[in-house]
């Protein structure tokens, strides 16, 4: 029983505790209102106070930005009615210039006209290098608003002095040259006129427009280089030199025509074929015509010495087929002719060699030549259906490669015909003398013995 | 007066130049050929007209003065001279002969390499214009004509020597009688 009343009792205690905190919680919110709503006062009052002093220093603010603009304005105003008085003077000074100058406007456009012309022209010549400062005078002549006086034109007179002058006139001067890597150095460099222009046997041609030379990407052939390398170690009063009249591009030019390796290349696969043929032939008949020669002089050799014949020589071979009694010579002649005939049979083949094969590729150069062009114009032909025949430097490019065939066959073919010729006119003397005077040589040697 | 003597003489050699300027690189070789045609052709002229009589008459005379000239030795040594008369009469004559079929040749040479100049010239300019396209022409029909002129003025004596050379054997043959 008091177990239970003192569980009650617990459990009401908390109750308790909670009414008694609830009651003082009131007090203190009613306090702190009153102090929120105390404070929320002040501090509307602060901010209102703060808001009309701000009043103030806003209107402040705003007289001052007023006067700054009325102030700027007028100056404004000053500066656009000096500015209009400015471009009334100006009018009227243009007037004046225009009325004042009357007919030299026209001279000074002439001059203008004149300048800007020759700077066209001396931007392309070699001669600027040689003289760079004349570039600027022209430059300053030609502007839009030049109004050239007496010195001015005199120079522009000069310039044209110059040009003519130094165009007759072979010259040495140090002067910008910009080789095939792009880097610009100051070289020692020949003109002739206002042509050809080179350095150590190196073609130049003037930059456009500008004051330097460029080295020629692709140099003309080795001929004109050296021509120009011994013009300049040349001290007589005239050599032979290569002259450009257009100033660079038929230099240009030259030097994109294909060289002699880059010409068979073109020829593709026919060309090398025709060029081994020739090669093999060349060979050949070389060779063939030494051992020709070496066995023509043997047999002389051996003609001079027909009792003792050797072994080293096709006649020698032949003569000595003939064993047996000189006395009974004659009896035997049928059996002797024989036995020499055949002694002759084995040599021919052996002076006769190649001769064959050689006329094969005397008449095979030509017609292989034939089938490379035919292949090159079928070939071109082909591309201008595909492409239309609007450009004939296709056209003439494509003729050009198919016809290096024809030349290359043609070209073994001269060189190969006259050589073969030649061996076979060896050959033929050798053979004739085996054949139709072996026996008659023997027969005077047997004569000799007998008598 | 002296100068126009001394132009006079070099006038033939001037034009000879102009010809060769206007028939390109195979020109020269052109008249190379025809130089060894000549003087071969020369060379075999002289050869017969002069040097061959002495020859036939010693070797006559050689045969002549044999004891005797029916047996098997003597027709033999016969054979023997007349080949050796033939090889000399024949001569340089294959090579005239080579020449006659090589200076077309070298002429057709020159005319394929001038078609290639003018072809060059055409793709150069991108048109073509006779101007453009005379130097190569010139070049292909001027070797043209030197390779057939080189040609045609020695296919008459390569013939006549030729026959001349075959007569003479018969008649030396001839005059060695047995």
């Amino acid at each position: 029983m008091s177990a239970r009343k003192l569980l009650c009792a617990l459990a009401l205690l908390p109750g308790i505790a909670l009414a008694q905190t609830q009651a003082k919680g009131m007090d203190d919110l009613l306090n702190r209102i009153r102090q929120d709503g105390a404070a929320s006062a002040k501090l509307n009052q602060e901010r209102e106070a703060r808001f009309l002093r701000d009043r103030s220093a806003q209107a402040e603010m705003l007289q001052k930005a007023e006067a700054e603009h009325a102030s700027v304005k007028a100056r404004s105003d000053a500066i656009r009615a000096r500015y209009e008085a400015n471009q009334k003077q100006i009018a009227e000074l243009k007037e004046q210039f225009k009325t004042r100058a009357g007919d030299y406007t026209q001279v000074a456009a002439t001059v203008r006209q004149a300048a800007a012309d020759f700077r066209s022209h001396a931007g392309d010549s070699p001669l600027s290098t040689q003289f760079p400062e004349r570039l600027a005078v022209l430059d300053a002549l030609s502007a839009d608003d030049a109004m050239p006086g007496q010195a001015d034109i005199e120079k522009l007179w000069f310039v044209l002095q110059q040009e003519m002058t130094e165009n007759g006139r072979v010259a040495r001067f140090q002067g910008e040259v910009v080789d095939t890597q792009g880097s610009s150095t100051k070289e020692e460099v020949i003109r002739v006129g206002a042509f050809t222009a080179f350095r150590d046997g190196d073609y130049l041609v003037p930059q456009p427009g500008g004051n330097q030379l460029l080295e020629l990407l692709h140099q003309p052939e080795r001929g004109f280089r050296s021509l120009a390398r011994k013009f300049a170690d040349r001290d007589e009063a005239t050599a032979p030199i290569l002259i450009d009249p257009t100033g660079g591009t038929l230099l240009a030019q030259e030097a994109l025509r294909p060289s002699l390796g880059e010409r068979i290349e073109q020829g593709g696969a026919v060309g090398y074929v025709i060029i081994a043929v020739g090669l093999v032939g060349a060979v050949l008949a070389i060779w063939q015509l030494a051992w020709l020669l070496r066995t023509d002089r043997a047999v002389r050799r051996q003609l001079d010495n027909v009792a003792q014949p050797s072994q080293d020589n096709p006649l020698g071979r032949v003569l000595a087929t003939f064993k047996g009694d000189p006395n009974t010579a004659a009896e035997d002649a049928e059996v002797i002719e024989l036995r020499l005939s055949e002694a002759v049979l084995r040599e021919v083949p052996k002076l006769e060699r190649f001769q064959a094969f050689l006329r094969l590729a005397v008449a095979a150069g030509p017609l292989l030549g034939l089938i490379g062009t035919v292949v090159g114009m079928i070939i071109t032909f082909q591309v201008i259906t595909e492409q239309g025949a609007g450009d004939p430097r296709m056209m003439a490019e494509g003729i050009s490669q198919a016809m290096i065939a024809t030349v290359l066959g043609l070209g073994i073919a001269v060189p190969l015909l006259f050589i073969n010729s030649l061996l076979a006119a060896r050959s033929r003397v050798i053979t004739q003398i085996l054949d139709e005077q072996a026996t008659g040589l023997l027969a005077e040697r047997l004569e000799k013995a007998r008598a | 007066m002296l100068e126009q003597f001394w132009y006079g003489l070099l006038a033939p050699f001037e034009s000879i130049d102009t010809f060769v300027e206007s028939g390109g690189w195979v020109l020269p070789w052109i008249f190379i050929a025809g130089l060894v045609m000549w003087t071969l052709i020369v060379e075999r002229w002289w050869y017969l007209r002069y040097a061959y009589r002495k020859e036939r008459e010693t070797l006559t005379q050689t045969w002549k003065a044999r004891p005797e000239h029916k047996s098997w030795h003597a027709r033999q040594i016969r054979r023997m001279m007349i080949s050796r008369i033939n090889v000399r009469l024949v001569g340089s004559l294959p090579l005239i002969r080579v020449i006659v079929p090589l200076a077309p040749l070298l002429g057709l040479l020159g005319t394929v390499t001038g078609m290639l100049e003018v072809f060059d010239g055409m793709s150069a300019l991108g048109y073509a214009d006779a101007r453009t396209m005379s130097d190569g022409v010139s070049h292909a029909m001027v070797a043209t004509l030197a390779g057939l002129a080189v040609s045609l003025s020695g296919i008459f004596f390569v013939g006549r020597f030729q026959t001349l050379s075959m007569v003479e054997t018969e008649l030396f043959a001839d005059a060695l009688e047995y």
